[in-house]
């Protein structure tokens, strides 16, 4: 089979981030200090060589950089400052773009303008929503939960489903991994199990707390999506869900407030090259869980009435992150990370079959 | 320079207002002053990435010349050459006046760095423009540092019938060859080539062999050094002490032996080694009971020679005149404790290649038999022959060298004799499986290649992959690596590990450095007066370097190199005379020089 070579992927990476990778001279220690690395699932090394050598199918059919939790090991230890971390995360950015059929993830991570122009828009159309009702409260409230509802359902079926087809296609039809029927069982198991927990994270050295954090955060969305958009937190007079509601709402805006704090203080090897969409997700998510913490408290104090102003700011984040960052922004992480874990163990099993075929 | 060429001078880096960084402003008003020089760009005028825009600069000003200046011109010629051809100019006038190259720092004063902007305008090549004066020699020479490059200078000048002075730090000549079991490629017996030469040494008639000594001030000039010399209380006297070793038997203190790389223990009155040169006793203050509290002098009662033993000797002070001095000062190892994921000194069986090569010498403390590490009543980490021997070991390659983290540079003897070292344990353990984990092969020299050859047949297992970690569990050692030619991930289990350790300057190579005026690279080794063509000389008169100090090399580079610089001597003191330091060159010197050359 003849390999294609791409002589720009050099240059096309540098767009997502990192750009000391060159210097690499295939040492192998990142790969070898890295906690999450076995034998079938090599990275950052491999992943440096094909990009130097434009082998592009090859980098697109890596699911291994979605392994790398960015604990900063490699990049620490690397003997020529290259900062394999960082070029894992950079070839995230770059995965993403490429499983994205719309191409607007591409156009989002390269240009900082774009992205700006597209929250703009969004804020003026939610703004302009909100005139043709004539900020009347109850009708804007009744467009925001039904608008919260359609989102999911036309993001789902229109980028994602499509995208992760699309990622499944680059990863597993196309290399040709040949898996059996129960490995694909199996990997449905793995998938729900990383996603909701990220398990994985605490392999790696001094992750603890930034794992518990981080999962945090991801319960606390989970519920405060349900709780929102299934249950009517917004409308709702049951108590329960009132208060389910202000500790998943709490603990969205608490727990990113500290990722926040991290991501300002750089203490963290994978906080030191943070990009303006990293900037984006973790700023919209702390606002998002904050206004809607603030709507519910300033409902049930009676002062949303006067203060309708702060309901519209928190349309307007919710239809940002709803339209821009879930589809086509970090949000997407959530998913590719936990289905490239199901995907590594088709590999596996298929190249298992392999081997007991050669021996 | 006709009247219509017109230079651009380019300053390649900025002036920072560190101590270290010459004063670019100051050089650029100075640039100013010459004639055909219409315009001065420093580092920031333009982005270096655009050749078009250079050559746009380049036309404007009608410059049929570039000359880039700074410590490392070379990086950004490629762009100034690229926009002279864009610009229709001949890409060969792109000139590079490299200050660090021809010496010219900080140390040195801007003059020197005036003279190298001066010259490149001018065409005129620096080395013929600086011809120094020359001044009458004293035929007497120092040498400073008693390893193999500093024994070798000795003998060929004290063959050539002159004068030697040599300085050694320690209480023996002889340095890091005397600790090696064997050499790399040939297999000798490393102690068999060098203990005859330093035998020598210490009987030539025209060698002052000055050991427990260093070099702590110098003046004077080229031709013409006074050079302070502490020597330090030895506490044994050189001219009366037998070597009988009765004061040793009763010392009740015990140190460890520097010439053991720390793995064994010696006494407080000891001689470094059996071959030592003088073989003559010393005491080690800092482990001297007696002069911790004065309450002890056994060896004293106990030596048969009357007064031959003063506990209460002081350092002194002497001086010396000589007309050259040769630096051969060698190197230290790089340490391993550094790197954390190696475990080295929490891990008893992770060792450093020198403690190995004096474990698998058959006079160090295992006579030779590679065994395990333990620990003795005391609780000292000691080999004993009894503590039984390992199946499989490590090598790892590269420790503390070619990392940015670390050293940068490759400390080029480690290939070798990680290589040497596992011929030398399939010989002692034929049935042991070796690994060696390497990034690059580096068997550079006459007969390496061969002998790497060689190894590989005998079954060592030679991997492509640097260590990452190395961890304890169960007893054994597990070693994480990258095997990237077989597409593997390794965690091997084995029960010893060498680490390959790296050469580094020594930690006062500077402050030397200072005290003789001469300069160091950016990793610390001493500067050569020109890379290719005169790798012994220095910038200052009467001053020429030879070994480790320069660079890493191996032995017969070292032997090599100390003769160069010893003929370098023997040349001045046939001539009668030697030559001045460029760096005392006046500018207006310089200046007429290079328009004579004109």
């Amino acid at each position: 089979m003849s390999t294609r070579v791409n002589p720009n992927l050099i240059k096309e990476i540098k767009k997502f981030g990192a750009s000391d990778w060159n210097a690499c001279f295939h040492c192998g220690n990142c790969t070898a200090v890295c906690n999450l690395t076995e034998e079938g699932v090599l990275f950052p090394r491999k992943e440096i060589r094909a990009l130097q050598m434009g082998l592009e199918d090859k980098l697109a059919a890596s699911v291994e950089p979605w392994v790398c939790y960015y604990c900063g090991d490699c990049t620490e230890t690397c003997p020529r400052d290259a900062n394999p971390g960082e070029l894992m995360m950079s070839i995230r950015r770059w995965l993403t773009a490429k499983y994205d059929w719309t191409g607007l993830a591409g156009l989002f991570y390269k240009s900082l303008p774009a992205l700006i122009i597209g929250f703009i828009l969004v804020a003026i159309g939610v703004f302009a929503i909100g005139f043709v009702k004539g900020f009347d409260h109850e009708a804007v409230m009744h467009f925001g939960h039904k608008l919260e509802f359609w989102l999911i359902i036309s993001v789902f079926t229109l980028i994602l489903v499509p995208n992760i087809l699309r990622m499944f296609y680059f990863t597993v039809i196309k290399p040709k991994v040949k898996a059996s029927i129960g490995s694909y069982v199996e990997a449905v198991g793995t998938l729900f199990l990383h996603m909701f927990t990220q398990i994985k994270t605490l392999k790696c050295d001094k992750q603890t707390v930034r794992w518990l954090e981080h999962l945090l955060v991801v319960l606390g969305y989970l519920g405060l999506l349900v709780i929102t958009v299934f249950l009517d937190w917004f409308g709702t007079e049951n108590k329960i869900i009132i208060y389910a509601g202000y500790i998943t709402g709490g603990l969205v805006f608490i727990f990113t407030a500290l990722l926040l704090i991290s991501r300002l203080g750089k203490e963290r090897e994978v906080n030191r090259y943070s990009q303006p969409t990293d900037w984006f997700f973790v700023i919209w998510l702390f606002l998002m869980g904050l206004t809607a913490f603030l709507v519910r408290l300033f409902i049930d104090t009676g002062l949303l009435a006067n203060n309708f102003w702060l309901y519209m700011v928190h349309l307007m984040i919710l239809a940002q992150w709803g339209i821009l960052i879930v589809p086509f922004g970090k949000w997407t992480h959530f998913l590719y990370r936990s289905f490239a874990l199901s995907f590594i163990n088709l590999k596996k099993a298929a190249n298992n079959v392999k081997m007991e075929a050669a021996a | 320079m006709g009247e219509k060429e017109l230079t651009g001078i380019y300053f390649c880096q900025p002036s920072n207002g560190h101590p270290d960084v010459l004063n670019i402003p100051e050089l650029a008003e100075y640039a100013k002053g010459f004639e055909g020089v219409p315009v001065v760009w420093h580092s920031g005028d333009f982005l270096l990435t655009d050749a078009g825009h250079i050559a746009a600069r380049i036309k404007e000003n009608n410059l049929s010349r570039i000359v880039i200046a700074g410590d490392t011109p070379g990086m950004v010629k490629t762009i100034f050459s690229k926009a002279m051809v864009k610009a229709g100019k001949d890409p060969a006038n792109v000139i590079l006046a490299g200050f660090k190259e021809h010496g010219a720092d900080t140390l040195s004063g801007i003059n020197l760095a005036k003279g190298v902007l001066y010259c490149a305008v001018l065409g005129v090549p620096f080395e013929a423009a600086t011809v120094p004066g020359e001044t009458p020699v004293n035929t007497e020479t120092l040498v400073i540092g008693g390893g193999i490059a500093g024994i070798q200078a000795s003998l060929e000048i004290a063959d050539g019938n002159q004068k030697v002075y040599l300085v050694e730090r320690t209480a023996t000549i002889g340095g890091h060859m005397a600790m090696f079991d064997k050499t790399f490629p040939t297999l000798d017996c490393a102690a068999c080539i060098l203990t005859p030469k330093m035998v020598e040494v210490g009987q030539h008639p025209n060698i002052e062999l000055m050991t427990y000594c260093e070099v702590i001030g110098l003046t004077g000039g080229p031709g013409d050094y006074t050079v302070k010399i502490l020597k330090k209380a030895r506490r044994v006297n050189l001219a009366t002490c037998i070597g009988c070793g009765q004061c040793t038997e009763v010392c009740p203190r015990k140190a460890p032996s520097e010439f053991d790389a720390g793995i064994t223990l010696r006494k407080a009155i000891y001689i470094p080694f059996p071959q030592a040169v003088p073989n003559k006793y010393v005491i080690d203050a800092d482990n001297c009971t007696y002069v911790e509290n004065g309450k002890c002098g056994v060896c004293v009662k106990k030596c048969p020679v009357e007064g031959c033993i003063d506990l209460d000797e002081k350092d002194q002070e002497v001086e010396i005149k000589v007309g050259n001095i040769i630096v051969s000062t060698g190197f230290q190892v790089f340490d391993p404790k550094r790197v954390e994921n190696f475990g080295y000194g929490k891990y008893p069986n992770v060792m450093t290649s020198l403690e190995f090569e004096r474990l698998i010498n058959a006079a160090g403390p295992t006579e030779g038999n590679i065994t395990f590490r333990t620990q003795d009543k005391k609780g000292n980490w000691i080999f004993t022959k009894e503590s039984g021997s390992p199946k499989s070991i490590a090598v790892v390659h590269c420790v503390g060298s070619r990392d940015e983290n670390y050293n940068k540079h490759c400390s080029r003897v480690c290939c070798m004799y990680s290589l040497k070292l596992a011929h030398l344990v399939k010989e002692k353990l034929p049935d042991a499986e070796v690994h060696e984990y390497y990034i690059d092969m580096r068997a550079f020299g006459k007969g390496y290649e061969e002998f790497y050859n060689r190894i590989k047949k005998e079954g060592v297992h030679i991997i492509r992959g640097r260590t990452a970690r190395i961890e304890e569990k169960d007893g054994k050692l597990i070693v994480r690596n990258e095997d990237i030619l077989a597409n593997r991930l390794v965690e091997q289990e084995v029960d010893m590990v060498i680490l390959s350790v790296g050469l580094e300057p020594r930690e006062d190579a500077a402050a030397l450095s200072k005290m003789l005026g001469i300069a160091v690279n950016e990793d610390g080794w001493f500067t050569e007066a020109n890379y290719n063509t005169d790798s012994t000389n220095t910038f200052v008169g009467g001053v020429t370097i030879a070994g480790v100090c320069q660079g890493p090399k191996d032995i017969p580079d070292t032997v090599a190199q100390g003769a160069a610089a010893a003929s370098r001597v023997l040349q001045s003191i046939l001539n009668k005379k030697v030559k001045g330091s460029i760096k005392e060159l006046s500018l207006e010197n310089i200046e007429e020089q290079a328009k004579q050359l004109k």
